[in-house]
């Protein structure tokens, strides 16, 4: 009997469900006829809120797709449709990796008006393994880098293997362990521990440069290893601030030799912000880096590396135009990790980063237009990698491309008199 | 004090066993579900049921719509194990107003939806219980029988995504309808009996029902 209860229940449960399908709960919640006028999102010491033409985002839900918010943002101004809130309910539990969102109704300031809320609980815990950058450049070869890690509520734990050629005048190949408290008593602060072991590779025309120029860097080292604890802080919304030291030893090539230090302080102040309008999406990033290494610090080398950087985005339907503006400064003696490269296939694409300056400069000054039609991409590159006392020589280079979702396809000419030799660029872009 | 006086004095004991037995009588009362009788259908009524309490309320107080699955059966045995009739179950859509507050709507969703608006807690709940019937029309008057009721909460998660989603998986429906009722999922059980139709009360009838 007690089965056969069950399955009645179960049966009605579908067939009732099918009726009730007929009759929608906008038909039956009585607070359909209340107007919505504001919808929020908000977790554990944050909160987004969207009016009817204003957001102001929490940096947890920038990542909501521009479908769903626009989905929100179209709630307001209407009666109350209780049936659609489930399901949006359910959308940002997937696009946050929440563990749940459950949705409720306020009472608005104005009478008759109703206020959406949407409350997100976080995941307790979770296992996640990405692969952070997999390329190949043409002059440069195969780079790659990947993660896995796990994480217990907001303590994280990763660990990552990297293979680089690209954006330091070495290539470099090793593991990086990480540990992050994403919620040090409160959202807008994190806290971070990294170390990093990296075993160097050398071209052989960075060595003869590095010979050459020995008071300007350091001496080509076998490996370097990095501790390095942060803390990062969000100021006001667009605005964060991080703080750390890093603590880098450098192991000679030549055995016997002692290692080198270059202990820094550094401190980073970034601006973000997503501006999304009715037809068009802006997003601002700008920021500014500074490293401090100085020999109150222990440390072997004494310089103050600055950049800053201001990278813009407009998107109107298929189209879309990326400019980043790129410069640094670095004063003192720095290690070869610490200098400027251009010419791989981020920066100034299309050359060769050995053949502009193999051992990286100190001063560089960049900037790349990048237009997009869909898939197709057209890009013009220029910038100029010095050092300080040396005359500056702007270079340029044009390159079209194919991006479909992550997969990139890309070749890249440096504009330059006499031969010209392409660079093909493929890779995962995340 | 005579001897008397302290034999017709009530005790320490018997006052705590009067006490007891009264609260377990007020108890047990809670739990009664009480039958009426209009000569087709019986119907019913149970003052200490109260379902809109714990979870559900605070669904209807954020706003959602609750749907109540409750169903009337009659059993010749007390353990409720051989049915006689099982009514259809009914259901109720119940929401709460977030700017009349105090006030909730019901609305039965079959045969044909009819909704009563403006409504207090025990009145949503007597409203619900009121419009429950089963017909007894293969009942003797004289025949034994056993009264149930049972209620639940249907999950509209549940519900929406099933009926009117955009498409759910084999598996992810049999684990969604074989799922046991949990804490969000209460369910409340009424019972009465033995009962014969021939001591209940005749009330006037509301007409027939096909219950």
């Amino acid at each position: 009997m007690t089965g056969s209860m069950k399955y009645a229940w179960l049966g009605c449960l579908v067939f009732g469900g099918l009726l009730f399908g007929g009759t929608q709960d906008s038909d039956i919640n009585v607070n359909t006829r209340y107007t919505v006028d504001a919808v929020s999102i908000f977790g554990k010491g944050w909160k987004t809120t969207f009016l009817e033409n204003h957001s102001d985002q929490a940096e947890q839900t920038q990542k909501l797709s521009t479908k769903l918010k626009n989905d929100l943002v179209d709630l307001i101004g209407h009666k109350l449709n209780p049936s659609v809130l489930d399901s949006l309910a359910q959308r940002i539990r997937k696009e946050l990796s929440a563990r749940e969102v459950g949705h409720r109704l306020l009472r608005s300031d104005t009478p008759d008006h109703v206020q959406v809320e949407f409350e997100v609980t976080p995941a307790r815990g979770g296992v996640d393994l990405n692969v952070t950058q997999f390329s190949y450049n043409s002059r440069l070869g195969w780079s790659g880098a990947g993660e896995a890690g796990f994480n217990l509520r907001q303590h994280y734990f990763l660990f990552g293997l990297v293979s680089d050629g690209e954006f330091l005048p070495e290539r470099y190949a090793g593991f990086n362990v990480r540990y992050e408290d994403r919620h040090l008593g409160s959202d807008r602060v994190a806290l971070r521990f990294q170390f990093e072991s990296y075993h160097d590779v050398w071209n052989s025309g960075t060595l003869e440069a590095a010979r050459i120029d020995n008071r300007v860097t350091s001496d080509p080292y076998r490996s370097r290893e990095n501790f390095q604890p942060s803390l990062s802080v969000t100021v006001a919304k667009p605005l964060s601030l991080e703080v750390g030291a890093s603590f880098q030893r450098f192991d000679s090539q030549i055995p016997g030799l002692p290692t080198e230090a270059a202990n820094a302080v550094f401190t980073t102040v970034r601006y973000h912000r997503q501006i999304e309008g009715a037809q068009n999406q802006q997003d601002v990033d700008a920021s500014y880096a500074m490293r401090l290494a100085a020999k109150t610090l222990a440390s072997d080398f004494s310089y103050a590396r600055h950049t800053a950087r201001v990278r813009y985005h407009i998107q109107r339907g298929k189209h879309s135009v990326t400019d980043e503006l790129w410069g640094g400064l670095l004063a003192g003696r720095a290690p070869l990790d610490d200098r400027f490269v251009l010419g791989n296939s981020t920066y100034l694409r299309g050359w060769n980063k050995y053949e502009l300056d193999p051992i990286g400069g100190n001063r560089v000054v960049y900037n790349s237009v990048d237009y997009r039609y869909g898939p197709f991409q057209a890009f013009y590159d220029t910038g100029a990698v010095w050092d300080e006392g040396q005359p500056a020589t702007a270079r340029h280079s044009v390159g079209v491309g194919l991006r479909a979702s992550i997969l990139s396809l890309a070749v890249a000419f440096p504009v330059r008199g006499g031969h010209i030799e392409p660079v093909f660029m493929m890779g995962l872009l995340y | 004090m005579t001897a008397d006086a302290r034999d017709t004095s009530i005790s320490r004991r018997s006052w705590l066993l009067a006490g007891l037995s009264l609260f377990l009588y007020r108890a047990r009362a809670e739990e009664r579900l009480n039958p009426s009788y209009d000569g087709d259908n019986l119907r019913v009524s149970a003052p200490g049921l109260h379902f809109l309490t714990g979870k559900p309320l605070q669904r209807l107080k954020d706003g959602a719509t609750v749907v109540y699955l409750a169903q009337l059966g009659l059993f010749e045995d007390a353990g409720f194990l051989r049915p006689i009739r099982l009514a259809p179950i009914d259901r109720f859509a119940v929401s709460y107003d977030i700017w009349d507050q105090g006030k909730f709507s019901v609305t039965m969703l079959n045969p044909t939806p009819r909704t009563s608006p403006n409504l207090s807690a025990p009145g949503t709940e007597a409203w619900c219980l009121e419009n429950m019937a089963i017909s007894t029309s293969n009942l003797t008057q004289e025949q034994r029988f056993y009264l149930r009721l049972e209620m639940r909460t249907a999950d509209q998660r549940d519900l929406s995504s099933v009926v009117a989603g955009p498409g759910i998986s084999l598996t992810e429906l049999v684990l969604r309808l074989g799922k046991k009722a949990g804490v969000d999922d209460p369910k409340w059980i009424r019972e009465a009996g033995p009962l014969r139709l021939a001591d209940l009360v005749r009330m006037p009838g509301r007409g027939p029902r096909n219950g």
